[in-house]
C-alpha cells in the first residue's frame, strides 16, 4: 500500500494545459510572419527580433528582482514576455535602431505589464503600449520605412526619406493611400498593390507586411483552439464594412477595402494582439463588441485621423473599455437568472 | 424500432476528459462479497438525518429497517447483513467529517445476499398493473431509496403525482458520463429486465406520458442491450432510447434535459417545475426490487477501478462496507497510488481515511496515480489567470467561473452573488480546462459554504 494518499479539491485531474504551452502556441502560430520579415528585411529582421525578445526578458526577471518575488525565474517560464517581443518586433519599422529597440522591450514590459502585477493583471496590451512608447518618442525613426530586400528600386518614395539610413525608403501602402485622400497620387497606384501587400513584398512594420504568412499563423492558432474566431471576424468584418462604406461614398478619395484589410497591422492586430486574453473581454458577445470597436476605430484612424495606420491606438482604447465591456456584457445562467 | 446509436443530443459547453471505462467495462458484477462489519451512515441522503431504532448489542436480521425519520424529507437506513449491533458510533463521512453510524457485525455464517436479475421475475412475467400507486409509492420510501446517481435526494419525495406540477416526461439517466465508473453501464447490461420494470413502475407512480432512456453513445452494447429488451417486451413507441453525445457533464440532469428536450431548467430550479422527472437506472433497478421483492436499499453496484487500483472490478457490495475492504478485495493498491476518491475523478471527493464506509450514492472508488492527476494539478501551483475564457465556454451552466472565483477569493461575496453563484453545479469542467491551473471549483464550493454561514448569522 503506498505510504501516503492526498486530498484534494475535485476536479481530481486535467485537460493538463499550461499558460506555458498557449503562449507557445502563439509563438508558433507568429512563426510563418517571422520567416516572411526574415525573407523580406534579412538582417534587420534578425537583430529586431532577438534584441526585442532578449531585452523583454530581462526586464521581466529585473522587475522580478526588483521586487523580490520568491521564484524570479518562475514567471519567465510562461513565454509570455517572448511573446511581447516578438509582437513588438513585429511592429516596428524594421530600420529601427537597436537602443529604440531596447527603450521600446523596456518600457512594454516594466510599464505595460509589471508594474500592473505582472501577467493576468495589465489593462493594456504590453506590445502595443511599447509601440505607443516609441512612435510618441522617436516619431520619425517609426515612420521610416525600408524597401523588401526582395524588390527593385522603381517603386515611388513619397514618405519623408530625409532620414539618413543606409537603406533604400519607401512609402508603406497606407501612407499612399492618405495621399490618395489628398489627391497626391492616384488610387490606382495603391490598389494595384494588392498582390504584393497579400505576399509581403512592401514597405511597413517587419512583421505586418505578408498578409498570408499572418493568415496562416491565425488559422493556425484557430485549429489549435488558442483563440476563438469572435475577435478577429469581429474586426475584419467591421474593417471591411465601415472601408466599404467608404470605398463606395467616393471610390475616387478612399482606396478599396481589401487593401486596408490586408495592410498595416491590421490582420497582425486581429489575431495576434486584439485576442491577447488578458486585455480582451471575457464573453463572446463582449468579444464582438470589442472586435467591432477596433475596426471601427481602425477606419476612423485611417480615414479621417492623421496618422496613416490606427490598428495599435484602436486596440489601445478598445483594452481601455474591457472591463466596462466585461460588465456589460455579464453571461445570464442556462436556466435564467435566478429569483434571488 | 431502429435506435440511433450514433448521440445526436447534445448541450452548450462541458468537457472531453477520456473515458477510461475500459479498466472494468468488462468486468461482471462481481457477487458474494461481504465485509466483517457494515457501518451504516444515519446520513446518506438530502434531507433529515435518520434516528437509530437499534441499540448496542441487538440482534438484527437482513434488511431490517434500523435508522428513521419521520420528516416528510428523508429515507430510512436498513441492516444489509445478519448479526449484531456494535454500537453507535462516529465515522468518517466524505463530505460532513465525522458522522454517526451503527455497526454491525455480521455472522460468520451469513451468506450475501444475491438479488434476482434476469428474464424470470422481471420480463414479460411482469406487470405493473397489479401494484396501485399508493404500493409503489410505500414501497419506494420503505425501502428507504434515494437518487443514486449521486445526489441522494430521497426518490418516494420527487415520484409522486403533484397537482401543481403535473409531470410528463420521464428521463431515465444512463449517461454515466463521469470517467472511470462503469457500475451503471453493467447493470444496464445485466439487469436490463429488471431497470425496464423499475422505469414501467417510476412512469405508473408519476404520471409520465413519455419515457426516455438517456444513454451516451460510448456505451453502444448497453444501448443495444436496452433496446433489444424493449422489442422483447414490446414496448416500442412507449419506452423510447435517447443516445446522447459522450460529453461530461451530460449525465448531470439538468445538462440531460437540455440535449433531450432542448428545454432549460430555472436556475436554482428543479426538473419537476417544467414537467420532467430524472431517475438514474441503479435507482430504476432499485425501485423494482422494493416493489416487486419487497427488498430494501441495503446493498448496490460499485465500481473500484483507477490506476491506483491491482485488480479494477465491479462489486455487489452491501452499504457500509469500508473502502479499505472492498481496495484489498481488487487487490490493493499499487505502489503508484496517491489519491482514493469515493466517485468518479471529476466530482468524486478525496477521503483521507480508508475505513470511510460506502454510502447508498457512492457509485465508485476510483484511485489515482501521480501520472493521472498530472504534474501541474499535483504540485498545486496555480499561475496567474490570463482570462483566457476556457472556463466560459467550459460552463456547461453559461457562468462565468473565474469572476466567481476571483470574488469569492476577495472575500466579496455580493460580487459572487452577482454572477450568479448559485447555479453552478460543480461539476469541475471550469478546473479541468483551465490553464492557469486555478482550483476554480474549490473557490466556488467554498464560497457557497460561507455565503450559507452568512446567511445563517444573519437569520440568528
Amino acid at each position: 500500500m503506498a505510504a501516503r494518499i492526498r486530498v484534494s479539491p475535485s476536479p481530481h485531474i486535467s485537460e493538463g494545459l499550461s499558460t506555458r504551452k498557449v503562449m507557445f502556441d502563439v509563438i508558433i502560430g507568429l512563426v510563418p510572419a517571422m520567416i516572411g520579415a526574415v525573407y523580406f528585411f534579412r538582417h534587420y529582421a534578425i537583430i529586431l527580433i532577438l534584441t526585442c525578445v532578449i531585452s523583454s526578458v530581462v526586464t521581466e526577471l529585473l522587475c522580478n528582482l526588483i521586487r523580490k518575488v520568491e521564484r524570479p525565474f518562475e514567471s519567465l517560464g510562461d513565454l509570455s514576455a517572448i511573446v511581447t517581443g516578438i509582437i513588438l518586433a513585429f511592429s516596428v519599422p524594421p530600420s529601427l535602431p537597436i537602443w529604440a529597440a531596447v527603450i521600446g522591450s523596456v518600457f512594454a514590459i516594466a510599464i505595460g505589464k509589471m508594474v500592473f502585477g505582472g501577467l493576468g493583471c495589465n489593462i493594456f496590451n504590453p506590445a502595443m503600449v511599447g509601440r505607443a512608447f516609441l512612435t510618441a518618442s522617436f516619431g520619425m525613426l517609426m515612420t521610416t520605412w525600408v524597401v523588401p530586400a526582395t524588390v527593385d528600386a522603381d517603386m515611388p518614395t513619397i514618405s519623408a526619406s530625409n532620414v539618413s539610413v543606409d537603406a533604400r525608403t519607401q512609402a508603406t501602402p497606407l501612407a499612399q493611400s492618405k495621399e490618395v485622400q489628398k489627391k497626391d497620387i492616384d488610387k490606382e497606384i495603391v490598389n494595384k498593390q494588392m498582390g504584393a501587400m497579400l505576399f509581403g513584398e512592401v514597405g511597413g512594420c517587419l512583421g505586418e507586411t505578408s498578409a498570408v504568412a499572418l493568415l496562416i499563423g491565425g488559422i493556425y492558432l484557430l485549429i489549435r483552439k488558442t483563440i476563438t474566431f469572435h475577435i478577429p471576424l469581429a474586426v475584419l468584418v467591421s474593417t471591411s464594412v465601415f472601408g466599404g462604406i467608404c470605398y463606395l461614398i467616393n471610390s475616387d478619395a478612399y482606396v478599396s477595402p481589401l487593401v486596408h484589410l490586408s495592410s498595416g497591422g491590421l490582420l497582425l492586430g486581429a489575431f495576434f494582439i486584439a485576442t491577447d486574453p488578458v486585455t480582451a473581454p471575457l464573453t463572446r458577445r463582449g468579444m464582438w463588441v470589442f472586435g467591432i470597436g477596433v475596426g471601427a476605430l481602425v477606419m476612423l484612424i485611417r480615414v479621417v485621423g492623421e496618422y496613416p495606420e490606427g490598428a495599435m491606438y484602436s486596440i489601445l482604447l478598445m483594452n481601455a473599455v474591457t472591463p466596462l465591456i466585461d460588465r456589460f456584457c455579464r453571461k445570464v445562467p442556462a436556466g435564467g437568472k435566478p429569483n434571488v | 424500432m431502429k435506435t440511433d446509436r450514433k448521440g445526436s443530443f447534445t448541450f452548450p459547453g462541458g468537457v472531453h476528459p477520456s473515458d477510461k471505462k475500459n479498466l472494468t467495462a468488462d468486468s461482471k458484477i462481481q457477487y458474494g462479497f461481504t465485509g466483517k462489519e457494515s457501518a451504516i451512515m444515519l446520513c446518506q441522503h438530502i434531507g433529515a438525518v435518520c434516528q437509530p431504532l437499534v441499540s448496542k448489542s441487538d440482534e438484527v436480521e437482513e434488511g431490517q429497517k434500523i435508522g428513521e425519520n419521520e420528516a416528510f424529507v428523508s429515507a430510512p437506513v436498513h441492516c444489509p447483513i445478519k448479526g449484531k449491533v456494535k454500537g453507535i458510533e462516529l465515522r468518517p463521512h466524505a463530505v460532513l467529517g465525522r458522522s454517526e453510524a451503527i455497526i454491525i457485525e455480521g455472522d460468520s455464517e451469513e451468506r450475501a445476499r444475491r438479488p434476482s436479475e434476469g428474464e424470470d421475475v422481471f420480463g414479460s412475467a411482469f406487470d405493473e398493473s397489479q401494484y396501485t400507486s399508493e404500493q409503489i409509492c410505500q414501497a419506494i420510501r420503505e425501502a428507504g431509496i434515494v437518487g443514486m446517481g449521486g445526489a441522494g435526494f430521497p426518490t418516494a419525495v420527487k415520484i409522486g403525482i403533484n397537482a401543481k406540477q403535473p409531470k410528463e416526461v420521464l428521463i431515465v439517466n444512463g449517461c454515466e458520463c463521469e470517467p472511470y465508473i462503469t457500475c451503471d453501464y453493467r447493470i444496464m447490461l445485466e439487469w436490463t429486465y429488471k431497470i425496464l420494470a423499475g422505469v414501467r413502475l417510476a412512469q405508473k407512480v408519476s404520471g409520465c406520458s413519455k419515457v426516455l432512456i438517456a444513454i451516451e453513445d460510448n456505451k453502444p452494447e448497453a444501448i443495444e442491450a436496452m433496446s433489444e429488451a424493449i422489442s422483447k417486451l414490446s414496448m416500442d413507441g412507449k419506452i423510447g432510447i435517447a443516445a446522447v453525445k459522450t460529453k461530461y457533464p451530460q449525465g448531470g440532469e439538468r445538462q440531460l434535459i437540455k440535449s433531450v428536450l432542448k428545454r432549460n431548467v430555472p436556475t436554482g430550479g428543479i426538473p419537476p417545475m417544467i414537467g420532467v422527472l430524472v431517475l438514474n437506472v441503479a435507482t430504476t433497478a432499485a425501485i423494482a426490487e422494493a416493489v416487486v421483492e419487497g427488498t430494501a436499499l441495503t446493498h448496490r453496484v460499485v465500481t473500484v477501478t483507477g490506476e491506483g487500483i491491482k485488480e479494477p472490478s465491479n462489486y455487489y457490495a452491501a452499504i457500509g462496507t469500508s473502502v479499505e475492504e472492498l481496495i484489498d478485495f481488487s487487490g490493493g493498491l499499487t505502489e503508484e497510488a496517491v489519491e482514493v476518491i469515493l466517485g468518479g475523478p471529476m466530482m468524486g471527493i478525496s477521503i483521507a481515511d480508508l475505513s470511510t464506509p460506502i454510502t447508498k450514492t457512492t457509485g465508485a472508488i476510483t484511485v489515482l496515480t501521480r501520472e493521472q492527476i498530472g504534474e501541474a494539478k499535483f504540485s498545486g501551483r496555480q499561475t496567474a489567470c490570463i482570462r483566457c475564457g476556457r472556463c466560459l465556454l467550459a460552463c456547461p451552466e453559461n457562468l462565468n467561473p473565474t469572476k466567481i472565483a476571483h470574488a469569492v477569493k476577495n472575500n466579496m461575496l455580493d460580487l459572487a452573488k452577482k454572477y450568479y453563484i448559485s447555479g453552478c453545479m460543480e461539476c469541475g469542467a471550469c478546473s479541468y480546462v483551465c490553464p492557469a491551473n486555478i482550483e476554480l471549483t474549490g473557490y466556488i464550493k467554498t464560497g457557497k459554504i460561507l455565503i450559507a454561514k452568512e446567511k445563517k448569522t444573519n437569520a440568528e
